[in-house]
């Protein structure tokens, strides 16, 4: 968050309309996305209720528990889902391709991408993932063998989605906020009706007007909670009536207006964000993706076990690791992909922009610790931004990612920085290698380099050409009967 | 005590339990709020008058599931929770006497059951009798000068003359693990226990260690774990003395003021609403019934502070977007103690206009 | 069965997933059942009155016991099958048949009576036929009542020649919360149950003995006979 986000925040409040965070999307976004909007029963930690999945906007499958207190039937459910998402996932992730390095590795030439509609529906995805994922095949309790491999799946899944960038499995109210600006409060964001009224309202509302019918009792919540009248005025009955008739009619009925015009929501929302031009670091980023689910899917073909139930306090800090290096990466490559992200940097102070008004392209200087005097041409800068980066402070600039500079001098709207690579190997600075006067450039100590050291891979999926992975839990017997009540 | 009860006229009042008394703390800067709850006004009737939609039942499954655990973990003389309490507190085998303070006979009335609770713990404070576990006391709480009766909802627990409070919650702990949220939530109702216990027994006999019981994985079989509420009991503290002196802010409201649900026409509740102050943040979304009609009023009257903290911070002291907005624009006019925040919102705004171009 | 499973192939062959789910549950429902019966023939409950399977449960426990267990005892047990709904009324329907004809039933489902204040205990059902100590609730008397019924549940399977899986379900739940009994999962060793339930019998039994006989000496001296079964106060007799 930055002053400029408060500031378009209460602009679009003043307009009645959300208003761009962004100028291309930052994310990857499939083809056919796999849309999936889970519900749970009221109380239960990851009772599955119903669900609404598929790839096409038109024809959305419909699963529903009609008796969520009956483990056999949400163990049925899982299967149910499995039978849609299974499929779906191994089609894309059986294609790999191998990418020439010094160790060669694979990748997938394309990647499963699941959109639910917000962080609580990733949140109960993993506790699906947690419930299933050790359950076993045969003896007692045996569940259907695509059970624990949705399992294992919806698990990777919602771990990747921790990892800031990845675009296997996305919120999408986290989307929209990323790249939008509404006029109401964050907690209003999570409501993807809301969210969406003030984006992309219905025609002839405002934003506030449309983000108003959210709060309407006809409109459904988008899940995984349902309303709390909605399951005493329709649900309890439509159970009952199951019970007795053992007909899923009204619990199907029930649930699936109750999720309809969420699944109807989210494909709109897809559709604006697939006007948006991908960005080169989403691009990328989907590459790494790419290669993680590649990982996994070695790691299951492998026989490799379920993950763990939590992590070791070394796999953990690692893991802790990865995910702040993944933010700052994150965060750096968007602000050198997109000006607007840029723009809220430069609110802040640590990034500037201006137009260079003198260079001293003939400065040579010996580095500390060289021996032979080097180019080190110095760049001045005039700029109007509250810069708040200091001497000796290290910066790049968008425009020229692979060069990097050093602030040398630093006054009331003048920045003078000195060129530290990037200028050929000659006497001079080669043709073009430093930013001539009249240019308008942009410098920040945000170094989007970050990604190509990029994170090591999950635990489980330490290639084996790296050791291998660390010792690893294994599921128990309790793990596999572990009532579900 | 009479000028609240002028407030709510002839209109019942609305019942408090822990909830509703902890969830006075999450808003204490409100005037509006604590004029409401002082008087028992009741707030969802209130908002049900003024055709807002009511979005704080509870599930009947989620309520359904909580008695089903609550009921198991108590079920044989609570020999669950006897289980949890030897091996979490190492309660010697002795210490197993249960005690339902419902049990009272013929006396049902609310007095003669917190007598009959007050008896029954100050006697066990005292070494006398075998109750080591004491369930559903009837504890009462100042509220605003009215004694207000707690819903009997928990357990209390003793051990060598220390009391703890027990609270069977149905979420889940996953892995050693539990939603914050809703630990925080059992924390701040735990603590409204521990408060009016100590009103029984003494500051010094209760402990701010609460046990909490919850569900493990995705099981039905009952774990527990303490929870330390100190915070929640200063934090309750402070606005429970706050509705003391609920006084201060009776004087500033317009003689002869009611808020009489039954009687006043839906436009006269309105403004009758509209004459306290209220302090809206998105906060109160998830914490108090009124929160629809304040975030309307408040974005009527464009007040910034609806769109979050974070904003309200950022704008340092700008209280209203249409101010926020002209001390953004080039040439406007700018007071001295805003000439700073303004010269700041102008460079946003035009870097901005320049990125979005 | 075959019906069900047929219907499955249908509604699956059609299309119909929800519906082929519904079925498939149910039909594992079906197949539960089944096995249950086959391991246990009494599993056709002949046609026995609630009281009387109340009766023979309580008879069983030895000791007050709430509803829920009781229904539990009768299915796991007798093969019984009973809602809990069904005994919410049963402690006033045999408190209005005693007092229009007392003593006419050999025996009567009764209350069990708090030590301090003689008043019905809440939730507890008790046989007239017992003793009136063993009819009196002191604090301690919950956990010795609770060890007392595992106790009796065990031997009794250990009498059996052959018993369902369910009771020996319902012993390891019961015996998951005794010191010594058992960890809760798998079956449970009755022999163990018995051993563990006696020790930790042996640490209250004197007190709780005591309190009892004090307040059944009281109770006996104070109440009319009516009250000693039902316990003092009408109001508080409407919840059984
Ligand atoms: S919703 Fe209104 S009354 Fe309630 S705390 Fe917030 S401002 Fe006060």
């Amino acid at each position: 968050m930055s002053l400029l986000h408060s500031y378009v925040k209460v602009r679009a409040r003043e307009r009645g309309r959300a208003l761009p965070r962004a100028t291309v999307r930052h994310i990857h976004l499939a083809e056919a996305p796999m849309v999936f909007v889970p519900l749970r029963l009221a109380g239960e930690a990851a009772a599955p209720l119903a669900a609404m999945v598929g790839t096409d906007p038109l024809h959305p499958t419909l699963l529903v528990v009609p008796q969520p207190r009956n483990r056999d039937l949400r163990f049925q459910f899982l299967a149910d889902l499995g039978a849609v998402l299974l499929p779906y996932i191994d089609r894309i992730s059986r294609q790999v391709e191998t990418v020439e390095a010094k160790t060669p590795f694979d990748r997938c030439l394309d990647a499963p991408q699941i959109v639910v509609p917000s962080a609580g529906g990733v949140e109960f995805t993993a506790k699906l993932g947690r419930s299933s994922r050790f359950r076993r095949t045969t003896g007692p309790y045996a569940v259907e063998p695509a059970v624990p491999m949705l399992g294992r799946w919806l698990t990777f899944l919602a771990e990747q989605s921790e990892f800031a960038g990845s675009s296997l499995m996305v919120a999408m109210t986290d989307l929209l906020t990323a790249h939008w600006v509404t006029g109401q409060s964050a907690p209003e964001d999570g409501d993807l009706a809301a969210l969406l009224g003030w984006i992309d309202p219905p025609d002839g509302m405002t934003g506030p007007e449309a983000a108003a019918l959210a709060d309407d009792p006809l409109t459904p919540p988008a899940g995984p909670d349902t309303h709390p009248e909605f399951d005493r005025q329709e649900l309890q009955k439509a159970i009952e009536h199951y019970d007795v008739t053992g007909s899923t009619d009204q619990v199907e009925q029930a649930l699936h207006g109750q999720l309809r015009p969420t699944w109807d929501r989210m494909w709109q929302a897809i559709g604006l964000l697939a006007a948006l031009k991908e960005s080169p670091g989403a691009t990328a980023r989907w590459e790494r993706d790419r290669v993680h689910v590649a990982m996994h899917r070695a790691w299951i073909d492998g026989g490799g076990l379920p993950q763990g139930k939590r992590d070791s306090a070394v796999a953990a800090a690692k893991r802790l690791a990865r995910l702040e290096a993944a933010q700052q990466s994150f965060e750096a490559t968007r602000a050198f992909d997109d000006p607007l992200v840029m723009a809220e940097y430069r609110a802040d102070g640590v990034a500037f922009a201006g137009e260079v008004v003198a260079v001293d392209l003939t400065r040579r200087i010996v580095p500390p610790g060289g021996k032979r005097e080097v180019p080190r041409p110095l760049v001045t800068i005039e700029t109007s931004d509250p810069v708040r980066l200091g001497r000796g402070k290290k910066v790049r600039s968008p425009s020229r990612p692979r060069q990097s500079a050093t602030i040398t001098a630093i006054s009331e709207k003048i920045i003078t920085v000195q060129i530290d690579d990037g200028m050929g190997r000659g006497a001079q600075p080669a043709e073009g290698s430093v930013p001539g006067v009249g240019t308008v450039i942009c410098y920040t100590e945000l170094d989007p380099g970050e990604s190509r050291r990029a994170p090591l891979p999950p635990r489980e999926e330490t290639p084996w050409t790296h050791g291998g992975p660390p010792p690893e839990y294994v599921p128990t017997d309790d793990d596999a009967m572990e009532p579900w009540s | 005590m009479n000028r609240l009860d002028g407030i709510r006229g002839g209109t019942p009042g609305q019942d408090h339990n822990a909830r509703s008394i902890a969830a006075l703390a999450a808003n204490p800067a409100c005037d509006r709020r604590a004029i409401l709850d002082a008087a028992a006004i009741d707030k969802p009737l209130l908002m049900k008058r003024l055709r807002f939609d009511d979005r704080w039942g509870q599930s009947p499954f989620a309520i359904q599931r909580n008695q089903q655990f609550t009921d198991l973990v108590k079920a044989n003389g609570a020999a669950h929770l006897l289980r949890l309490l030897r091996e979490l507190l190492d309660l010697p085998i002795e210490e197993a006497g249960y005690v339902n303070l419902e049990d009272v006979g013929g006396h049902e009335g609310h007095l003669a059951r917190h007598g009959h609770t007050r008896r029954v713990i100050k006697q066990t404070a005292e070494g006398l009798g075998r109750a080591t576990i004491l369930d559903r006391p009837l504890l009462r709480l100042d509220v605003a000068g009215a004694q207000v009766y707690l819903e009997p909802d928990v357990i209390a627990f003793q051990l060598g003359g220390m009391f703890h409070i027990v609270a069977i919650k149905s979420f889940a702990i996953l892995d050693d693990q539990a939603d914050t949220p809703k630990v925080s939530a059992a924390a701040r109702e735990a603590a409204v226990y521990v408060h009016a216990l100590r009103d029984v027994v003494g500051r010094d006999l209760v402990s701010h260690d609460v046990i909490l019981v919850c569900p493990k994985d995705f099981t039905n079989a009952p774990t527990a774990t303490t929870v330390d509420v100190r915070h929640q009991l200063v934090t309750l503290a402070r606005q429970l003395s706050r509705l003391t002196r609920i006084d201060a802010l009776l004087d500033r409201l317009p003689e002869g003021f009611s808020l009489d649900l039954e009687t006043l026409s839906s436009g006269e509740i309105e403004a009758a609403v509209a004459a306290i102050p209220a302090r809206y943040a998105p906060q109160c979304l998830s914490a108090c019934e009124l929160s629809h009609l304040c975030r309307k009023e408040a974005h009527l009257n464009e007040q910034v502070d609806a769109l979050g903290r974070i904003v309200r911070d950022d704008l340092g002291g700008i209280e209203s977007v249409t101010t926020a907005l002209r001390v953004a624009t080039p040439g406007e006019p700018v007071a001295d103690d805003q000439a700073e925040i303004a010269e700041r919102l102008r460079h946003v705004a035009r870097i901005y206009d320049e990125a979005v171009a | 069965m075959g019906k069900l499973r047929t219907a499955i192939r249908q509604a699956t062959a059609a299309g119909r997933h929800a519906e082929a789910r519904a079925l498939r549950a149910r039909l594992r429902e079906a197949e539960r059942q089944w096995d249950t019966g086959v391991e246990q023939p009494s599993a056709q409950p002949p046609l026995v009155p609630v009281r009387e399977q109340v009766h023979r449960a309580l008879t069983l426990l030895g000791a007050p016991t709430a509803a829920k267990m009781i229904v539990a005892v009768d299915e796991s047990f007798f093969g019984g099958q009973m809602a809990n709904t069904q005994l919410t009324s049963l402690r006033r329907d045999e408190e209005k048949s005693y007092r229009s004809a007392p003593g006419a039933r050999p025996y009567y489902l009764c209350a069990a009576l708090t030590s301090e204040l003689l008043s019905p205990a809440r939730g507890l059902l008790a046989l007239s036929t017992w003793e009136l100590p063993q009819r009196i609730i002191g604090p301690l008397s919950p956990r010795t009542d609770f060890l007392t019924s595992a106790i009796r549940l065990a031997e009794h399977l250990m009498r059996l020649e052959s018993a369902s899986t369910g009771a020996f379900r319902l012993l390891g739940q019961l015996a998951q919360n005794i010191p010594g009994g058992g960890d809760g999962f798998g079956p449970a060793d009755p022999a163990k149950v018995i051993a563990a339930a006696g020790a930790e019998l042996a640490v209250h039994q004197e007190r709780d003995q005591m309190d009892r006989r004090e307040a059944a000496a009281r109770a006996a001296d104070r109440l009319k006979p009516v009250e000693r079964l039902f316990g003092t106060g009408l109001k508080s007799v409407r919840s059984a």
